[in-house]
């Protein structure tokens, strides 16, 4: 084991390889407040990539309602059962990472899923956390509530897949940090699913390997957001470039959100992987619930983005989010007007502040009939 | 009474002592693994030729050098008879098992066997463990997946969930049944093993695959399969034959050494997770 930095836990950990990260850092932010389950993500990526045969159960892309639906089945319970009760100290974690806990002959603190835990991902769909007993009032956060989780892979600075592949058939590419799995060296072991806390990596059982969520390289490649971002309905993903905290910049923005607003956070920190996908935790969740899910900042996180409307930048970057399928990896906002653009400083996008209103009046005078108001 | 239990007791001593000497002394069990000559090597485990192979029996040990590790030991001892033609060797392996694993799935491990001989017969052998750096090792590997599919099963997945239901699959659109290579092509698309022509991934010929190694976690596809073999379900567990060229340099002044290793499924044992022999002298004799 190495000894490498992870600053999403804001210490060392061990690690199976050495620190090394890449070039650049594919990563995403995922505003779950937008989120409306619809799933056409998940389409876009199974149509793209998982239509195959062996491919039927996998979901690259999946959306899951919180905290009863999973996919697959209590991925994220079981791990958390496993790991035990854990202490962030302010936000420096205390606890064992998955690599630190990892028990004797084996490289990860993983278990692996059964056939039947990826049979049902709707289980649990729009299932509350509590019930609403007469006389509850509506406030944030909600008595009950449940929210939406997307995920793909995290594609994480220190992977669990990466680590406990025997072989060294996953590799991580130095240019942009996308985590792959190398399908002719494969030999379908199996490791990398135990180990992927998020359940990210799936067996084919026609062809004998483990597959992925590949970020869309081809796509990304060049300059475009993969199939999940792009056909994103609710516009609720950014994918861009991530840079270490200390070398944060104001016009990327992802390193906005989270590095200088942290207002989007990784997916359970604690696990040690410094996961690449960052999300925007929903403002009217079960605080001790997120806490869990998003690590010490949440609190935070939802008060910087509750007062969002009252700020101009990350309410226009929030605005950027799905307006074009171009990798924005540079921004400003130019008084009403917010901008994406290319590394070069091209236009890529324009977007106004705020989407202009315009009032019909009920009645058409020109065609003498009444409007219907229709969304 | 005295004097009769003395003669009886007597008596007993000299039948039992005139019993042994007439009896045969017990062979002592074989200290190595011999290629006994044959004029074929049948590739069936149950051909009555093997039954003029002295047998071996090989204990196994958890594989707990390198992570992942098998720490819990599963399968004990696999029982190795071995024939050669002069131009083929032939290993027939038969070990206990009681569950016959041969469905691939998430968590569904196949049972498996592997024979092993360093690439170069010397003296001087590598490490047991798969081999080092510089110093090669062979392997013949057979996957009772593998075989299932050989001997007919169909690369559907309604064959190993037969309560699947899928809607559709874009490579078998009725457009695209007027262009088999269209779509033939589309459906290498979305099996990316399959496409960059992964051996592991089929279509698969056969059970076995070869495979060179220099160090546990260096295994690698030789560039091609010259091994045959064929494994079937006994009473107790199960028979492999695994026929693979004669190594190169043995000779009867000349012995080798092999190794073999056995995976049971149904304890989730794959890759790493195995139990193994340590090297074995392998010899070549003549008709026993």
């Amino acid at each position: 084991m190495a000894r490498t930095y992870n600053w999403q836990i804001q210490r060392e950990m061990s690690y199976w390889y050495p620190e090394s990260r890449p070039q650049r850092q594919f990563a995403a932010v995922f505003d779950i407040n937008k989120c409306i389950a619809c799933q056409t993500c998940t389409l876009a990526c199974k149509t793209t990539w998982t239509s195959g045969k062996g491919q039927e159960y996998m979901l690259w892309n999946n959306v899951e309602s919180k905290p009863y639906g999973f996919y697959p089945l209590a991925w994220d319970l079981k791990l958390l059962k496993l790991l035990g009760p854990q202490e962030w100290h302010g936000e420096v974690y205390a606890g064992r990472t998955l690599f630190e806990a990892a028990p004797a002959g084996t490289r990860v603190l993983g278990w692996r899923p059964d056939d039947q835990d990826y049979a049902y991902p709707n289980v649990g769909e729009d299932d509350c956390a509590g019930v609403i007993e007469k006389g509850a009032s509506f406030d944030i956060p909600h008595l009950a509530w449940f929210f939406y989780l997307a995920r793909i892979c995290n594609h994480c600075t220190y992977p669990a897949c990466l680590a406990s592949c025997p072989r060294g058939s996953i590799y991580k590419r130095k240019e942009d940090g996308i985590v792959l799995v190398d399908q002719s060296r494969c030999r379908g072991y199996r490791e990398c699913v135990q180990a992927c806390p998020y359940k990210k990596t799936f067996f084919n059982p026609l062809t004998g390997t483990s597959e992925k969520c590949i970020a869309c390289f081809p796509k990304f490649e060049q300059g475009l957001q993969p199939q999940c971002f792009a056909n994103c309905i609710g516009k609720i993903r950014l994918a861009g470039w991530i840079s270490k905290p200390e070398q944060a910049s104001p016009d990327n923005p992802i390193d906005y959100l989270v590095h200088i607003r942290k207002v989007a956070l990784p997916l359970f920190p604690q696990f040690g992987l410094e996961p690449n996908v960052y999300y925007v935790p929903p403002i009217h969740a079960a605080r001790p619930f997120l806490h869990q899910m998003f690590g010490p900042q949440v609190e935070q996180a939802i008060e910087t983005y509750r007062r969002a409307p009252d700020d101009p930048d990350l309410a226009g970057l929030l605005g950027l989010f799905g307006c074009t399928e171009r990798v924005v990896p540079r921004w400003l906002r130019e008084k009403d007007w917010v901008v994406g653009a290319a590394e070069d400083g091209t236009e890529l996008v324009r977007v106004p502040l705020k989407e202009p209103v315009y009032i019909r009046a009920a009645f058409d005078t020109q065609y003498q009939v009444a409007r219907v108001n229709c969304p | 009474m005295r004097d009769i239990r003395h003669l009886l007791l007597l008596s007993l001593s000299i039948a039992l002592l005139a019993s042994s000497a007439c009896r045969k002394p017990a062979p002592p069990p074989p200290t190595e693994v011999v290629l006994f000559s044959a004029a074929d090597v049948p590739l069936d485990p149950s051909h009555t030729a093997w039954q003029g192979a002295l047998e071996f029996t090989a204990a196994l040990i958890p594989q707990d050098l390198v992570e992942p590790r098998q720490l819990t030991p599963s399968t004990t001892a696999v029982r190795v008879r071995a024939l050669t033609n002069g131009v083929d060797a032939a290993f027939r392996l038969e070990w206990t098992d009681p569950t016959a694993n041969d469905l691939p799935g998430a968590a569904r491990f196949s049972d498996a066997c592997a024979v092993q001989l360093p690439s170069k017969i010397e003296a001087t052998v590598p490490a047991p463990q798969m081999g080092e750096a510089g110093g090669a090792v062979e392997i013949v590997y057979w996957n009772a997946a593998w075989q299932a599919v050989v001997a007919g099963r169909s690369d559907s997945i309604k064959e190993l969930y037969p309560n699947a239901a899928i809607d559709h699959y874009p490579f078998e659109a009725p457009s695209l049944q007027q262009s088999p290579a269209s779509q033939q092509a589309m459906t290498t698309r979305y099996a990316p093993a399959r496409a960059v022509g992964n051996p592991v991934a089929g279509p698969r010929t056969t059970a076995v695959q070869d495979l060179i190694a220099e160090g546990p976690g260096t295994i690698t596809s030789a560039p091609a399969t010259a091994s045959r073999g064929q494994g079937v379900r006994t009473a107790a567990g199960w028979a492999v034959v695994i026929v693979r060229p004669l190594p190169k340099g043995l000779a009867a002044n000349a012995p080798a050494q092999v190794a073999f290793a056995v995976w049971e499924g149904a304890h989730e044992e794959v890759g790493a997770r195995k139990m193994r022999t340590d090297w074995i002298p392998l010899a070549l004799r003549g008709n026993p």
